[in-house]
């Protein structure tokens, strides 16, 4: 098999007959034409892969020649020579200009050319090679891309619809993915004795791991509150359940909750996560006190043994509760600077009353605290108003 | 940035760590303690946190990974030079209690 297909465009046939012989020497297929025109029409029945072309030629000469295959789609990637009487470096440069890959001076010695058509050889079948690694990676980013999107929609199903209602609240959140999926997750369900439930939860790292584990992290939960139990029981179980399926570095921070709103009491368990905010009376909205909830403790997964503490806390008719994942006030500026939980007071600290707005109001005013530096870690926001 | 160095102090091995503990470093981070770890397999490994301006959740973990590896090879892992902001992590996660924690990396050395 030839090594490749070259074209040799030449008014002399000498010319023609000497590259011709050489080139077949060689190995190469040649294609023989006495000017553009000529080159165009063989050109229409094989595709040649390297096209060495004389510049002055009747009918259609190298430089228009050169034009018209470097300005073709079909053709721009079939490596061009011009072989050019006209020496010295302007000519060249104006070859080049042309669209050109390489520029040969007449007189020109065989060996020379041939050296050049190895050399060129070569980087036709570097450009081939990359191109196929380009097709290969793109073909493969567009899989990922779309199963990422499956996935992204599966995770968005797994959260509660927004706005939602269960016994003795309304909740509605906002749920910002760092790479489209993320490893946030929260959710609310019925408990066994009439209750609501919920958490709140971030597992370490991004991505495709993260979610599948925040996966796990939701099944568990649910399946604690089926059994009945408290907070610290549902800890304690879904601590052991993570440290025994997940490798030592992956945990989830976390807030685990239970509602009874015959009594107004919230029991709950700060598991490395955040403390959420309770702001009394904050479902009527306005100029407001919002604390941060007391408490801390382990993350869930880190080792099977530890300990973990429940409290409790009134959760009045009226008042409002707002859950967060660390993303929200971990953002640092340009000016190395946080909101922290601080400012994440502050921005609580006057709220419309209406929960959507209120979950708006609060998302825009971090941006805005943090522009022109976006979220880099997923951000989840939960507004829960008591009724 | 994220600078990362280690020596060896008789059979301790010091890993200090500058910089922003993260997800986008953790790699880096782990593979050099993991090296030190397998390769010096140290009665006392110390990582000084003197120069860590921040850590996130991936950083915690890698810290929970690397006192298991230590665990598993009978050695002991010391914290030290914890920033006010790294510590008030600590705090909030419990880790305080679950890592031995030192002021100073003489003391973390000492306190073998």
């Amino acid at each position: 098999m030839a090594k490749g297909v070259v074209l040799v465009v030449d008014d002399e046939a000498q010319i023609r007959d000497i590259l011709g012989f050489y080139l077949k020497r060689a190995d190469y297929q040649v294609l023989l034409a006495e000017n553009g025109r000529q080159a165009l029409e063989a050109m229409a029945k094989v595709k040649p892969d390297l096209i060495l072309s004389d510049l002055r030629m009747p009918e259609l000469a190298g430089d228009e020649f050169c034009q018209i295959v470097k300005g073709n789609p079909e053709t721009r990637d079939i490596y061009f020579v011009l072989v050019s009487a006209l020496d010295g470096t302007a000519s060249k440069i104006g070859g080049l200009n042309l669209g050109a890959d390489d520029m040969i001076s007449k007189p020109f010695h065989a060996q020379e050319v041939m050296a050049k058509v190895e050399s060129a050889f070569r980087l036709i079948a570097m450009q081939k090679e990359i191109k196929r690694q380009n097709l290969e990676l793109t073909s493969f980013q567009e899989r990922m891309t779309t199963e990422l999107a499956l996935a992204a929609r599966l995770q968005m199903g797994l959260l509660p619809r927004s706005p939602g209602q269960a016994a003795g609240i309304r909740y509605t959140h906002r749920y910002l993915p760092a790479e489209g999926i993320g490893g946030d997750i929260y959710t609310i369900l019925p408990a066994p004795d009439g209750g609501t439930a919920l958490m709140i939860a971030d597992v370490s790292g991004h991505g495709v791991t993260a979610a599948l584990i925040s996966a796990m992290v939701k099944t568990f939960f649910e399946a604690q509150v089926r059994l009945g139990g408290d907070p610290l029981a549902w800890a304690r179980a879904m601590n052991q359940d993570l440290a025994r399926n997940t490798l030592p570095e992956q945990f989830a921070t976390a807030f685990l909750a239970h509602l009874d709103p015959a009594t107004s009491v919230m029991r709950y368990v700060v598991a490395g996560h955040d403390a959420p905010m309770h702001i009394a009376q904050g479902s009527s909205g306005g100029f407001m006190k919002p604390e941060l909830l007391p408490g801390k403790g382990f993350m869930l997964g880190i080792d099977e043994d530890l300990m973990f503490q429940e409290q409790s806390c009134p959760f009045e008719v009226g008042d409002r509760m707002i859950l967060f994942t660390d993303g929200l006030v971990e953002v640092e500026r340009e000016d190395r600077a946080f909101l922290g939980h601080d400012g994440l007071l502050r921005v609580c600290s006057e709220l419309p009353g209406d929960a959507e707005q209120a979950v708006d109001c609060i998302v825009g005013k971090v941006q805005a605290f943090n522009a022109p530096s976006a979220f880099v870690d997923d951000v989840t926001l939960v507004v829960l108003d008591r009724q | 940035m994220l600078n990362i160095q280690t020596r060896q102090e008789g059979n301790s091995s010091v890993v200090t760590i500058q910089g922003k503990v993260n997800f986008e470093v953790t790699a880096q981070l782990r593979d050099v303690i993991r090296d030190t770890v397998t390769t010096q397999q140290p009665k006392l490994l110390v990582i000084n946190l003197e120069g860590v301006n921040f850590i996130d959740s991936s950083g915690l973990g890698l810290l929970v990974a690397a006192r298991n590896s230590v665990d598993k090879n009978n050695g002991k892992l010391h914290l030290c030079g914890l920033p006010p902001q790294v510590k008030k992590t600590f705090d909030q996660t419990n880790l305080t209690n679950y890592f031995s924690i030192f002021a100073t990396e003489q003391d973390a050395l000492r306190g073998a």
